[in-house]
């Protein structure tokens, strides 16, 4: 596949994934009323229109042909009018819908994994079809028990012989040429949107043809003098008939050069077929004609023809002009890192030596700009940042979706709750909190909300179970958190578990609630003893901690008893750049993030430090006891002040629930610095297991290593 | 054959000396001639493709990097970049020496992870026949060398093949 092939396909995923997300939020939107209101039939059948065109232009023929169904069923529905189905049909259409969606999204995602997708849909396809001969036998029923199907009924009613025909007619009616038998080909125009007197304006193009002295007939015949004619051609466009091919390429020479034309295409004359199909053409045109703005007539042009867009000609899948555009997330993250160095660069330069030899004055007004500049850099810096922001409402709707699923499998009344899906984090920790969140939504369905609403009623709750999912942010933090109201989990349980799969690690009585809750994070615990479908291998809590915990998160997790579980996940808003305070032991200075620091203090007299058996030391504070770090013996460094405590300095560090003071020489003062992953060279030394995340060049060009509070408590504190 | 550039080579004129290197490169199918650079590293002679060298740098403020062997000297800032750096004195059991101005940090790129080895001394770039470098007669003895050569110049010093891809999978 070439490079252009490659970037096509690219657009092609983006777009129909993108088309397939909002398809799910409308669907489990429109679930939750029971209907489907109008602005939503037609934005499907567009959607599905648009999906149908464009992966018959990549040659995905199976999606495409099962899209069209798809396409063919709303346009039946949009036809007669959305009320027209029954309450039982509508719920079979939900059904089917989401099926449609996860068929289309399961083939989506085999183009994505480059595996092969198969020659047809007709298995998919047949259900769809099933559907809508169901829906249009129904039609045929209602129809014949009243008196006459009147006006509105006009372009299928003498369809109704069968449903095969009615699908006919449907198609027919898709391509939406208009009738002459004698063209042999027509040229599609659309125009511009919103440019105003369509009618008007289709005859000027209309016109500047027949100067070229080109032969052809337009369609609708009397757009010059019938102002009633603009609002078809706006739905609709409108048709240029030739009657020969030859008439045809030369008017398409000429129409690039023609003004307000949005797109055209050229569009072969269906062969003729048997003069029944050829009556009831001749009927739909003509009665879009007189009454355009009629909504069938906004029938789009027929699929298999190929869209010959000039250059100006702007795609008809984004009929509103979006002031988006998506961009390859390495080039941001290419931005970020020049970002980066110029914050740098810009501090080497104004704490440049060589100021100090400039006098009062000329120093005061580099100053000034120096000044201009950091407001400058700043700004870059958080527009650069901003870029990288997405909201968090694209995961949590796809919980809607499991929600919804897990309900309909498990028989249980839970209403999701949305809390904050505007709340904005970085792009890639999105990616990689999703699949931790769906767990966790899992889990509470699954295991946290009751069995039966009886239970609940029982234990004195609603009998509708609740999940709540929330995002919020902190200053440095974004907050994301999975609450359910029900069953709550049972620390002793949870011991007990743990102790019959030998996953204690120290005496049961030494753990406290939140330990014992936190027990469910490590590897191969699972609470619940039947395997479903949707949790209970084991395998997820200490995945979702994993991923977590890669974006430099944590999870916490907060239970009580017969009242509910909420799981909470804090994000680092930005991994890029940290407010750090850099600390010194011996000649090296590392970086401590400021949201891991509590506080700093000297203490004023060796004996405030306690020592343990093993000469551990331990330090009170304000009634709790910490252990203390020394920096310089944790990593090998000679400190400066090693027999002197009292003249280093004592820092009070936590992360998540974990807290502890870590001992180093001296504080030099906060800065933001840019983190920089270690060399690939250093992954021969597992550093991160030392709690060394990363490090970072400094204003004059020397280097800081970043610590990472919860690795280093981790080797320090857990391991020995 | 190029010319013996004395110690001080600088990064620029290595360059230019790869490129042409690259340009030259032919291969006559007896002979598999390759660019190579010549160095000293605690009192051995060893030399290096040139292929997987990006330039020479010196005097640079090495930062300390905790925990790693002692070989492993830390971290340098090389505009903008971070780079890992290895004493390759150390790393052949030698006894460590004050830097001078005559030690250098070649930065290597093996397999896209760059890396800089500090070595005590530079000497040139020479024209090395692959086919003639002799395996090691004492086996799994050595850390760094995969081969050695009697050079070419007037004292026929013999030097080391170095291993790079034993530097990286340490």
């Amino acid at each position: 596949m070439d490079s252009t092939m490659e970037g096509m396909l690219e657009t092609y995923l983006f777009e129909t994934n993108d088309l397939l997300d909002k398809l799910d939020e409308m669907l489990v939107a429109d679930e939750k009323v029971g209907d489907f209101s109008t602005d939503d039939v037609n934005e499907i059948f567009r959607i599905m229109h648009t999906i149908k065109g464009s992966s018959a232009m990549m040659e995905f023929n199976a999606i495409s042909t099962a899209a069209h169904k798809v396409e063919d069923l709303f346009f039946f529905i949009r036809d007669k009018g959305i009320d027209f189905l029954s309450a039982d049909a509508k719920k079979e259409l939900f059904n089917l819908m989401f099926k449609s969606e996860d068929y289309l999204r399961g083939e989506v995602s085999k183009v994505e994994n480059g595996e092969p997708l198969p020659e047809n849909s007709d298995e998919f396809c047949k259900v769809v079809s099933d559907f809508l001969d169901k829906i249009s036998k129904k039609e045929e029923k209602a129809e014949e028990s009243a008196a006459s199907g009147g006006n509105a009924a006009a372009g299928t009613s003498d369809s109704k012989s069968s449903a095969g025909s009615n699908i006919k007619a449907v198609n027919a009616q898709l391509s939406g040429l208009p009738d002459d038998p004698k063209a042999k080909t027509f040229i599609h125009i659309y125009l511009e949107e919103g440019v105003g007197m369509e009618n008007l304006r289709a005859f000027m193009i209309v016109n500047a043809l027949k100067e070229c002295d080109i032969d052809f007939r337009y369609y609708p015949e009397h757009m010059d003098t019938d102002s009633s004619t603009a609002q078809g051609i706006v739905d609709n466009g409108f048709y240029l008939a030739f009657d020969s091919a030859e008439a045809c390429q030369n008017a398409l020479s000429v129409l690039p050069s023609q003004n307000h034309i949005r797109s055209f295409e050229e569009v072969e004359a269906p062969a003729k077929e048997e003069p029944k199909k050829e009556e009831k053409k001749a009927e739909a045109p003509a009665s879009e004609a007189s009454a355009p703005a009629e909504q069938k007539s906004a029938a789009k042009p027929a699929p298999g023809a190929p869209e010959k867009g000039t250059p100006s000609a702007a795609r008809k899948s984004a009929p509103i002009k979006q002031s988006l555009i998506s961009v390859n997330l390495q080039k941001l993250d290419a931005l970020m890192d020049l970002v980066g160095e110029i914050v740098i660069t810009e501090s080497m330069v104004t704490s440049s030596p060589v100021l100090k030899q400039l006098d009062q004055e000329d120093f005061d007004s580099f100053n000034k700009s120096a000044r201009q500049l950091r407001k400058l850099t700043n700004d870059l810096q958080d527009i650069s940042m901003s870029l990288r922001m997405v909201p968090i409402s694209g995961v949590f709707q796809k919980m809607n979706r499991i929600v919804r699923d897990m309900k309909q499998k498990l028989n249980k009344d839970v209403k999701l709750t949305i809390i904050g899906e505007n709340t904005e984090v970085d792009k890639s920790i999105v990616d990689s909190i999703q699949d931790p969140i769906m767990h966790i939504v899992r889990n509470s369905m699954d295991h946290g909300i009751e069995k039966t609403a009886d239970e609940r009623i029982a234990a004195g709750k609603n009998p509708q179970g609740e999940i709540i999912l929330s995002a919020s942010h902190t200053s440095s933090e974004v907050v994301i958190s999975v609450s359910d109201d029900g069953y709550g989990m049972d620390p002793k349980a949870l011991l007990d578990k743990a102790e019959q799969k030998g996953l204690l690690t120290k005496p049961r009585s030494a753990y406290s609630t939140r330990e014992a809750l936190n027990l469910i994070l490590l590897p191969g615990f699972s609470t619940n003893k039947e395997v479903t479908e949707f949790s209970g291998r084991g395998v997820g809590m200490d995945v979702v901690k994993k991923n977590v915990e890669s974006v430099g998160g944590a999870v916490r997790i907060d239970s009580e008893l017969g009242k509910g579980t909420t799981i909470t996940l804090k994000i680092p808003l930005t991994m890029a750049i940290v407010d750090g305070m850099k600390v010194t032991v011996g000649d090296s200075i590392f970086t401590i993030p400021i949201s891991n620091l509590t506080q700093s203090v000297k203490i004023e007299d060796e004996s405030e430090i306690i020592l343990d058996e093993n000469g551990n030391e331990i330090i009170e504070r304000m009634g709790n006891f910490y252990p203390i770090i020394r920096l310089s013996k944790f990593y090998d460094i000679p400190g400066q002040y090693d027999d002197r405590m009292t003249e280093g300095i004592m820092i009070w560090v936590e992360a998540g629930d974990k807290s502890c003071v870590l001992y180093a020489d001296d504080l030099l003062g906060e800065q933001q610095v840019v983190v920089k992953p270690l060399p690939t060279f250093f992954n021969n030394f597992d550093l991160k297991s030392v709690g060394i995340s990363g490090c970072s060049i400094l204003g004059d060009g020397n280097i800081c290593i970043i610590l990472d509070v919860a690795g280093i408590y981790a080797a320090a504190v857990e391991n020995t | 054959m190029a010319e013996t550039q004395g110690t001080d080579i600088k990064a620029e004129s290595l360059s230019n000396v790869i490129t042409e290197a690259q340009a030259l490169d032919v291969d006559d199918g007896v002979h598999d001639m390759k660019r190579c650079l010549v160095f000293e590293s605690g009192g051995i002679t060893m030399f290096i493709s040139t292929e997987y060298i990006t330039e020479i740098i010196n005097d640079h403020n090495i930062t300390h990097v905790p925990v790693v062997p002692n070989y492993v000297k830390g971290i340098i800032n090389l505009r903008g970049s971070i780079l890992p750096v290895v004493d390759i004195r150390l790393m052949m059991d030698k006894e460590p020496t004050e830097y001078t101005n005559k030690t250098c940090i070649i930065v290597l790129n093996i397999d896209s992870v760059p890396v800089g080895i500090v070595v005590d001394n530079v000497y040139s770039v020479m024209d090395i026949d692959q086919a003639e470098i002799h395996p090691l007669p004492l086996k799994h003895q050595e850390k760094l060398a995969n081969g050695m050569l009697k050079l070419d110049d007037e004292k026929e010093t013999v030097a080391m093949s170095f291993d790079c891809h034993a530097l990286i999978n340490v």
